[in-house]
Order: C-alpha cells, then structure tokens, then sequence
C-alpha cells in the first residue's frame, strides 16, 4: 500500500500525500464539500465547471485544451456528485510523469500552476464570470440535466431516491435542478464559487511517485490568502423510515420496466450491514442474481448497494411489466432468508473473499486511492484496507442476520411502459 | 519453449510474448508493485462471425444473429456448477464480454491469481449445453435486449450502422433480437464453440501481479492440445456507398443525440492500425476542443461537451464517427463536412497536429498505469492482429502528410450518414 500522510493548513484545509513509485502518473484533486442543497446546487455545480474550463490565462474551454494537449494531454477535470446529503464538486489534473516528456519539460509544475490559475484567478472581473465561459457551462449543466433521462437505469434510481429520501437534501440531485440551472446568472455563480472557496471543507489530494514538495509548498501558499470560514458537513444521517411503504412511480415510452426497492436500517454495525447486501445482491454468487436472474429468468440485472452514511439498502432491476409481483415477491423472500440465517459457511466466506479482493486492489489507481481516503476521512476513521478486511472477518453469523432482520422495506418505486 | 521479450523505450515498459505448443498465444506483462491481476481468454469470434467454415466442411455454416453473445453466456455454466461459483472461492471478481469481433472471458484479482487463472483456461475449455440450460438462458438475455433497445447511446450507433452498411453484420445488435435467438439451441452453440474456440484462434493475455513462469506452468497443465482447423469466416460483399442518408428515431431522451459517420473501405492488420490511429489524428485536429470547428459549434451552441469522434473499424468495416448532442443536428453534419473539406484544400493546423499526437501518446503513458488498461490493450491488438506496442511505432512514425493522405481517403463527405435520436 501507498505511503499516505495528512495534514491540516491554514482554514482547516486538508493537504494529502499519497506516494506509490510504480505510478507513471501524477494527480492533484481539490474538492469542495458542502451541503447539498437545492437552492445552491446548481449555482455550485456552474461555478466549479467554469473554474474547470477556463481561467484568467486561458479565457475559454478551447484555449486551455490548446495548452493542455501541449502538455501531452494532461487534463483538467471536475466531478460533481453526492455523498449522503452533502454535495462534493473536485476540480483535478492528471498529468504523465516528467521523465516521459521529449524535452525535458515541466510538465507537471506547469500543469499545477494552470490549476491553480484556474482555482484563483478565474476567468472572471466586476463580481461575475466572463459570459463566454459561463454559457458554455450553462448549457452543458442543462443539457446534462435533461440527459438524467437517458440513462433509463440511473433514471429509475434518482427518481425513486425523490420518495425514499423525501424531505432530506440526498432527495436531491447533485446538479440541482432544470429551473434552478436556468436561474444562475454569471454574478450568481462567481458569488457561489467565492461562498465554496469561504465556506465549504475542502481536501486536497496530491498522488504521485515522489514526494513534491515545491507543489505542495505552492498548493499551500496559495491556499493560504483565502479567507476561510468552514461549515463542516455531517455524513452520517440515517434515513427515517416511513410509516408506511411509499409505492410510487411512472409511465415512459420504455420497452422495459424498471423496479427500484429501498430498505431502511439504523442497526449500528455497518460492517454487518454492507456484508447483508454483499451476500444478498451485490455479486454473480449472491441470493438476488443466484434466484431472481439464474433460476428464474426474471431479469439480466438484479442487485442491491448499501449506502452506509443513509442507512439504506438499494436493490434496482431491469424487468418485464407482468412479472413486477413476482419478481418483487421473490426479492422479498430472499431478504426473509438472509433474516434467517438462511446462507452456507461457503457463501459468507466468499462474499468475504469478494470484498477483500476489492479492497486489496484500492491501492492500484491514483482515483481509487484518493476515493479511499476520502471516504475514510468523511467518516473520521483513517484505516488501511487491512484493517478493514480484519473488521469484516470479525463480523458474526448472527450478527448478520440481525443486520438482515433490521432492513425493513421503505420504498417500491416502478418505471412501466406507455400503455 | 521460448519466451520472446518485448520492450518498448518509449514508455519504459515490457512484456512477455509465449506461442504455447497448445497454438494458443500468450502475453505476459509483469508489472511491479501492483497488486491486481487482470487476465483475459479471448477468442476472435464476435457478432460478426454469422457466416464460417473450417477445413473439416464442405460448405459454409450461415448461425443466427446473436449466438457469440448467447454462447458466452452458456459457457460460464459448466456440466458440474457454475463457474462463478468456483471464481467465489478465490475471492476473484469475474466477467465476460462479447463486441463484434471477440469473445472474452476475464478475471481481476488481488489474490490467489493462479487458482483464479486455472479456473479461468478451465471452463471455457469445458463447454456444456442442453435443451434446458438454453432454454433458461432465452428470457435473460431477452432482458439483455431489451435493456438495449432503452438505451439511447446504443441505438443511435446500430441506427447508424444501418444507414452505413447493406450488408455487412457489423450493422448487427451484438446480441441479436429475440426473435434470431429464439432459433439457437445446444447442437447449433456446440458447432461455433467446436469451430471458434480453438486455441489457435484464442489468446491469454494477463497483466500486473503475475509471473511469467507460473502461467506457463498452469497454461502446461490445462491448456489442451488443438489442431489448427484452418478456420475461414466471410461477410457478404459490402458496397463502398452507403445506405442511406439519415435515420431517426423517437426515444425518451434530453437533447437529441446524434451520429455521424464517413463510411471507407476495409482495411486488416497493421495498414488498418495506422490508418485508423491517422484518422484519429485528423478527427481530433478537426474536432477537439482546441479546433476552431469546436469553438464555431459551441459558440452557436449546436453542441455540448459531449461531442466527440471515434474510429469505428473491425474485419470488412471501416469508418469515421462523430458524436454528440444537439438541438440541431443536421446543422452540425454540414458544418463537419464544410470543415473536413476546408482541410483537404487548406491543410490541417499543423500546430494542433503537433500538439494532438502529443496528447495521444501522453494518453499512451498513462495505460501503462493499469493492469486493466495494459491486459485489454493486449487483446485488442492481438485479435487485431498487430503487436501491442505498435500504436507507439505508429504514433512516432507518423508525418503530417500521412495524416493529410487519411484525410483525404478516410473523409468521404459524400458518403456520410447521420442517425438521430430525439424524443
């Protein structure tokens, strides 16, 4: 594993190393956490995607991929996205290793400083951003909006997340919606980026083969001018259940129907509960795929996901309109034998070996490292995967199936087709 | 027997090249430090392959659309158990695709990757079909289908394909309709199994925490013997022209999506590699965001950030896509067009083909970064029928007037074709 280490600078601003020498690749993500919330989401989203695209230096998206193709392709990228209730909007740059350029350039010191022109001087004056930039972003937020739909599959999960999570800012999506994309103004969103640059946490990753410490000293030091009053976001924020099964959902012109079920936990051992979903749906070996796919022909896909920080239990799958009962019946009796305790030695063993696989693997990309320590960091426990896969083998028969008993159903929502 | 190593400078990396007496092709790339393994069995038989003989027949055998993706499907069960099952107990996490051109079956671990490895020549070497187990198999995979025919990405490109080609399967759905899979049953699966996994026409590629010796050592003790079958496939007779000018489609969808596609000759082997890398050289100095197409187009807003060119090219196919989403799609076909024809008077920037050829190989450094990336890249160029590392030779051969030669070849404006798909 990496040689990972972190520290806090100036406005509670997290500086991470990760160092690994068999990278051949250099990255640096900053990412802005905040909460997700609906009057600002898409404000933020616009905000982060002009700062992605342009900068003082290079005024539009086309002038800084000119620059950056010179670079040999280097790249910078944003991500906008949810984590619980909170929204997370990285901005980063990947860039190869100066040892591979022709001429001995600077690739990576030159890549930096283009980052951090983009972070803090902004292609933007008089209180807002340039128009160029911000309609080009503005049209893309909208039209990533509106493309939510094409995806049929991510569709029927955000729209059934609107009634499992009704009320609570992970309801919403990480981009905010149509009409509020429609109503930032390139002074709205430049204000926004200034209130995430004051206001949100922010964690900054530096992954590479080396140590740098001529960037992080430049990392730190711009950082340090920004005046910062953080508001830290809370994580864990386990989902009420309803009172009563919320059933919900809508026509479209689809050829096939999908199905969205949400279980609702507040058992403490979240371990147990992530190796119920892990034995119950998230593996070719598991309940869902071994009864509802291979033995009854019911589906290509039907799986579960455990979102720890929610509480909450997805299972989504792709089916035909007349077996939506059946389909839903035989969801629920794998479930009751998970309760049971209705599985072999063989299958937890190898739903362990499935998640230690995974976790022995985190360490093999630059994303997938930066993705593990800020997962870890969010829930303020900073572990090696090791130590994760001890805390899983530690987890019992029976606790599992208590884990099991305690997802109790909150949501059916089904996407049918015209009639 | 003789392991070939081949290294490449450029990228400061190297592999181990193995022809196993089996006849069947191993690459090898120990990469230190890593601890995934990624291996892929690969045979070159995909949705294409509908028409094929071997030296044993007399006439060629036609199979129904669909039956390479049906057949990957049924190989993971063998006569005993499923072969996820015994992948579960090595904690591997184990997968399988079927594109146009290639069947492959694949694992990724961080553990245990010689057992995994084992299974893996193991049950795809084990084939076992009945009435029943097919039978099963028809209402999955008809969901598989269905699946597809909702996703707006996919159907514009097969829409595409349509309008491009009259004949040739590529236009083909990888996993047929449930119509043409309704007619595969056990006798017809066993006859593409018998004549298209045959190890001559396969090839293991394993990539990351491996060693070269301990693959061999299993390869030794699994791999069974094949004679060289002498396998022939044909696709029908494809018109240089294509079909016909646009195709749309309603589907739920935000913007509409499109494709547009320049329809060339066939091309094989290394020739097809170079051309295609030199024509994905052009698209992207016509294209890419630093082009002044790119910046004309987004200043109108006829398109978003999601425009973007593929080579399109396998066995009897060749072709130049470009795609994206737009409120007007066809006003983006004409302004391509006009672009691509002021570059063929005018000459491409060579500024940004300087600088775009740069960006490829820096694209180039970074698979070295993964055994994912590497092991695929193993595959593709194998069943391709080139060598790994000669998209670095391609890239540092290739001159400007190279690039202006595919331009002109490649970039038939008048035989493109658009698919739209709009709500």
């Amino acid at each position: 594993m990496a040689f990972y280490k972190r520290k806090e600078i100036s406005g509670g601003i997290g500086y991470t190393t990760i160092i690994d020498k068999k990278f051949k690749t250099n990255k640096v993500e900053i990412r802005f956490i905040t909460e997700l919330d609906p009057k600002t989401a898409a404000a933020n989203a616009m905000a982060v995607g002009i700062i992605g695209s342009s900068s003082s230096r290079y005024r539009n998206i086309s002038e800084l991929t000119a620059k950056l193709n010179s670079l040999y392709g280097a790249n910078i990228n944003i991500s906008i996205s949810k984590r619980a209730d909170n929204q997370i909007l990285s901005i980063g740059t990947s860039t190869i290793n100066n040892k591979y350029a022709f001429d001995g350039e600077d690739i990576n010191g030159e890549v930096l400083d283009i980052l951090l022109d983009c972070v803090f001087s902004p292609n933007a004056a008089s209180g807002e951003f340039d128009q160029e930039p911000f309609q080009f972003r503005r049209k893309d937020l909208l039209d990533t909006i509106d493309a939510e739909i094409n995806n049929k599959r991510g569709y029927a999960v955000m729209q059934a997340q609107k009634s499992i999570y009704k009320g609570e800012s992970s309801a919403n999506s990480s981009y905010g919606t149509k009409e509020e994309a429609e109503a930032v103004t390139p002074a709205s969103a430049y204000s926004a980026y200034n209130r995430l640059l004051k206001e949100a946490q922010i964690e900054i990753y530096y992954v590479g083969q080396s140590e740098d410490i001529a960037a992080e000293e430049k990392i730190i030091k711009a950082f340090s001018k920004v005046e910062r009053a953080p508001v830290i976001c809370r994580f864990k924020n386990i989902s009420p259940l309803k009172a009563e099964v919320c059933r919900c959902g809508e026509r479209l012109d689809v050829n096939q129907c999908k199905m969205v079920m949400a279980f609702k936990s507040d058992y403490e051992n979240t371990y147990a509960l992530k190796l119920v979903s892990t034995l119950f749906g998230e593996t070719p070996i598991s309940k869902l795929f071994a009864n509802v796919r291979e033995k009854l022909s019911l589906c290509y896909y039907c799986a579960s996901g455990y979102n720890e920080f929610k509480g909450t239990m997805i299972v989504d799958c792709g089916i035909e309109e007349a077996n939506i009962e059946k389909t839903e019946n035989e969801i629920m009796n794998q479930l009751k034998a998970m309760q049971e305790s209705n599985f072999t030695d063989d299958e937890l063993e190898n739903g362990l070996l499935s998640l230690e696989n995974a976790l022995r693997g985190v360490g093999d990309t630059t994303n997938s490292l930066v993705n593990w320590y800020f997962s870890h960091f969010i829930k303020n426990d900073i572990v090696d995967p090791q130590t994760e896969i001890k805390r899983y083998r530690s987890v019992t028969r029976q606790q599992i199936a208590e884990a099991a008993k305690s997802f109790e159903l909150d949501t059916v929502y089904v996407m049918r087709g015209e009639e | 027997m003789k392991i070939e190593k081949i290294t490449c400078a450029q990228t400061d990396s190297c592999y181990n090249y193995i022809k196993h007496p089996s006849g069947l092709d191993i690459l090898v790339c120990e990469m230190e430090g890593f601890s995934t393994t990624e291996a892929l069995f690969g045979t070159k038989y995909g949705s294409i392959n509908t028409m094929f003989k071997t030296k044993a027949d007399r006439d060629f055998t036609i199979v129904p659309e669909g039956i390479a993706h049906f057949l990957e499907h049924k190989l993971f069960e063998n006569e005993d158990c499923d072969a996820f099952n015994l992948f579960a107990k090595t904690g591997a996490s184990a997968n399988a695709f079927t594109s146009f051109d290639k069947t492959c079956y694949l694992f990724s671990c961080s553990d245990n990757y010689k057992e995994s490895l084992k299974i893996l020549l193991d049950f795809v070497q084990a084939p076992y079909f009945t009435k029943e187990n097919v039978d099963k198999e028809q209402g999955i995979i008809g969901q598989e289908i269905r699946m597809c025919d909702d996703n707006p990405s996919w159907k514009v490109l097969f829409n595409l394909l349509t309008a491009m080609y009259h004949d040739h399967p590529v236009k083909i759905d990888i996993a047929g309709t449930v119509e043409s899979i309704a007619q595969i049953d056990a006798d017809l699966l066993y006859k593409c199994y018998n004549t298209f996994y045959n190890l001559h026409n396969m090839v293991l590629a394993i990539a990351g925490n491996v060693k070269t010796e301990e693959v061999i050592e299993i390869a030794d003790k699994s791999l069974k013997p094949c004679e060289n079958q002498e396998l022939e496939t044909v696709f029908p007779e494809e018109p240089y022209e294509i079909v016909q000018k646009k195709i749309v489609q309603m589907l739920p969808v935000g913007s509409p999506m499109f494709n547009i596609g320049l329809k060339s000759g066939p091309l094989s082997g290394y020739e097809r590699h170079k051309t295609e890398m030199e024509c994905y050289i052009a698209a992207n100095v016509l294209s890419d965001a630093s082009s002044a197409l790119y910046k004309r187009l987004i200043s109108q807003e006829l398109i978003n950030s999601t425009f973007d060119s593929e080579i399109f090219a396998g066995d009897g196919y060749f072709s130049v896509i470009f795609g994206g989403e737009s409120e007007n799609p066809e006003k983006v076909m004409e302004e391509i067009s006009a672009e691509i024809e002021s570059a063929k008077k005018n000459g491409l920037d060579r500024k940004l083909f300087e600088s775009i050829k740069k960006s490829t190989y820096g694209s180039i450094i970074r698979e070295q970064n993964n055994p994912e990336a590497v092991a695929n890249n193993f595959i593709n160029t194998h069943l391709a029928g080139i060598k790994p590392f000669d998209t670095v030779k391609v890239l540092t051969e290739m001159t400007y007037e190279d690039v202006m030669n595919a331009l002109n070849e490649r970039f038939d404006t008048d035989n493109m074709a658009i698919s739209i798909i709009e709500s």
